[in-house]
């Protein structure tokens, strides 16, 4: 069966982890989010995956190439051009994206879903077709209930006792939502759809596509079910995605690597002595990082691949990237390296080269940038007292 | 560098002016409030409050000034916007120097 998803998007809510990677690929413990979907797709027979990409498309073709590790066929479609040497990305929204594939080769010739690249999803797909196929229907889309105190977060879908949809509510205030089903973003559709979507203008599901069709009395339905939906939308969502998979409050979600210990995992050729550190998990660490005596890292937490811990460094529920050297003195409490840059899940960020601190935190790589600063530090550090 | 001051009780409030602290100012700090200490001024209160910016030259300068003072004294600091706490926090400093939400609060811990 066939299947699109959507990996065109921008991500601005989420810098500034989208400043170097496209969301689809922001990984949950070292997994891109889109992986997850792919495999989801696969386990329900969709085997035949277009992709709409632009914003760093490179990141998610060069990954997911066509897809014969995941024992899909995967192909793309790029949205922009290149000006020189330089991308020039330009979206056609969801909808549009979507024509686009089919005016180029009629790709879809039968039922086919239409899922975002940035949601972890575990729906039951055969239910979903079961009932979009009772209906007879040229689209369907997914809800799922959200608590009433927080539907002003989502698109709010109101359906009549047969599922038809009847009204929309952008993030409606809690006393005028009309229901609690959340638009998730999931959809089937019949090749019929594209009769009403225009060529060549930017055009989308939610916001364009689905008031058209309620404005012809064209009918569609939604399908509320109660499965996992976990959207990265925001750098908060990334926060709280990944403590909860280490908390194994999504107990499908696969640690990687290989557990040492009770609540600590690791990649291969880690360098560390476990019966002497002072490691309180759960924590993953990644292949070939060395952790130096005298580390403390409390979980939940993330180490990348080939960091190096210095002796005295305190990872106190933070998620470190990978090649990154984290010095004795520095002392992570709830805080991402990402990118260059230190950031609180509140979204403050220190950029560390602006900020002067490439001797404390730095890729690991770099030789040792020796400061004044890093033996003045350390000085006042290592007495008990001032006198 | 900019910077006004005020005597409250035996401490010296130094409220900073400019926004941005970094390498081009340090030296500069360093050397007048420096000059301060050698004068006899031994409690001194930096306020933060107009500062959006400081980077690790600057927390060097406060490290030196607080070596300086031979713990005969002490250096505080107040007003840290978030990412200026954050940069305390991460090099250790917030167990070295007193940290007040403001004056007041910083003026109370420094008793």
């Amino acid at each position: 069966m066939k299947a699109m998803i959507l990996a065109a998007g921008k991500g601005t809510r989420a810098r500034p982890l989208t400043t170097i990677l496209p969301k689809p690929m922001i990984p949950l413990i070292r997994k891109p989010i889109m992986e997850s979907i792919v495999e989801h797709l696969r386990e329900y027979g969709f085997n035949q995956l277009m992709v709409n990409t632009s914003y760093l498309s490179a990141d998610i073709e060069n990954y997911f190439r066509d897809g014969h590790a995941w024992g899909v066929e995967m192909g793309y479609s790029y949205e922009g051009v290149m000006e020189g040497n330089t991308f020039v990305d330009n979206v056609l929204g969801s909808a549009g994206g979507m024509k686009h594939i089919q005016n180029f080769s009629g790709f879809f010739d039968d039922t086919f879903v239409v899922v975002c690249g940035d949601a972890l999803i575990d729906v039951d797909f055969d239910q979903v077709l079961a009932f979009h196929r009772a209906r007879k229907s040229v689209a369907t889309l997914i809800m799922r209930p959200v608590p009433a105190d927080q539907v002003s977060k989502y698109g709010i879908v109101v359906t009549d006792d047969q599922g038809r949809v009847s009204k929309f509510q952008e993030k409606p205030k809690a006393e005028e939502a009309l229901s609690n089903n959340a638009n998730t973003g999931i959809y089937v559709f019949e090749p019929e759809i594209f009769n009403y979507i225009p060529d060549g203008v930017e055009y989308d599901i939610g916001s364009q596509l689905f008031p058209k069709l309620a404005e012809l009395g064209v009918p569609f339905y939604g399908i509320a079910l109660p499965f996992q939906w976990v959207d990265i939308g925001s750098l908060q969502d990334f926060w709280h995605v990944n403590r909860m998979i280490l908390n194994r409050e999504l107990p499908d979600y696969p640690m990687p690597g290989i557990q040492v210990a009770p609540q600590i995992w690791c990649g291969l050729n880690v360098k560390a002595d476990f019966a002497n550190l002072d490691i309180e998990g759960p924590v993953y660490i990644g292949s070939s990082t060395e952790i130096q005596p005298g580390v403390t890292i409390r979980g939940p937490a993330i180490i990348g691949a080939g960091c190096l811990l210095e002796q005295g460094a305190v990872v106190d529920q933070s998620f470190v990237a990978d090649y990154t050297r984290v010095g004795g003195i520095a002392q992570l409490y709830q805080q991402m390296i990402f990118a260059g840059k230190v950031i609180s899940p509140d979204g403050t960020a220190i950029d560390l080269s602006d900020a002067g601190l490439n001797w404390l935190i730095d890729d690991k790589r770099r030789t040792d940038i020796i400061t004044a600063e890093k033996s003045l530090f350390k000085e006042l550090l290592t007495k008990d007292t001032l006198q | 560098m900019n910077f006004e001051t005020q005597s409250i009780g035996n401490v010296l409030v130094v409220t900073l002016l400019d926004r941005r602290l970094d390498a081009s100012v340090s030296a500069q700090f360093k050397a007048d409030i420096q000059a301060m200490i050698a004068q006899g001024t031994h409690n001194i209160l930096l306020d933060f409050a107009q500062v959006d910016f400081i980077d690790s030259s600057f927390l060097g300068a406060l490290v030196s000034l607080l070596k300086a003072l031979h713990g005969k004294g002490e250096l505080a600091v107040c007003s840290l916007n978030n990412n200026i706490h954050s940069m305390f926090k991460l090099t250790r400093m917030d167990k070295i120097f007193t940290i007040g939400a403001d004056q007041s609060n910083a003026l109370q811990q420094m008793c």
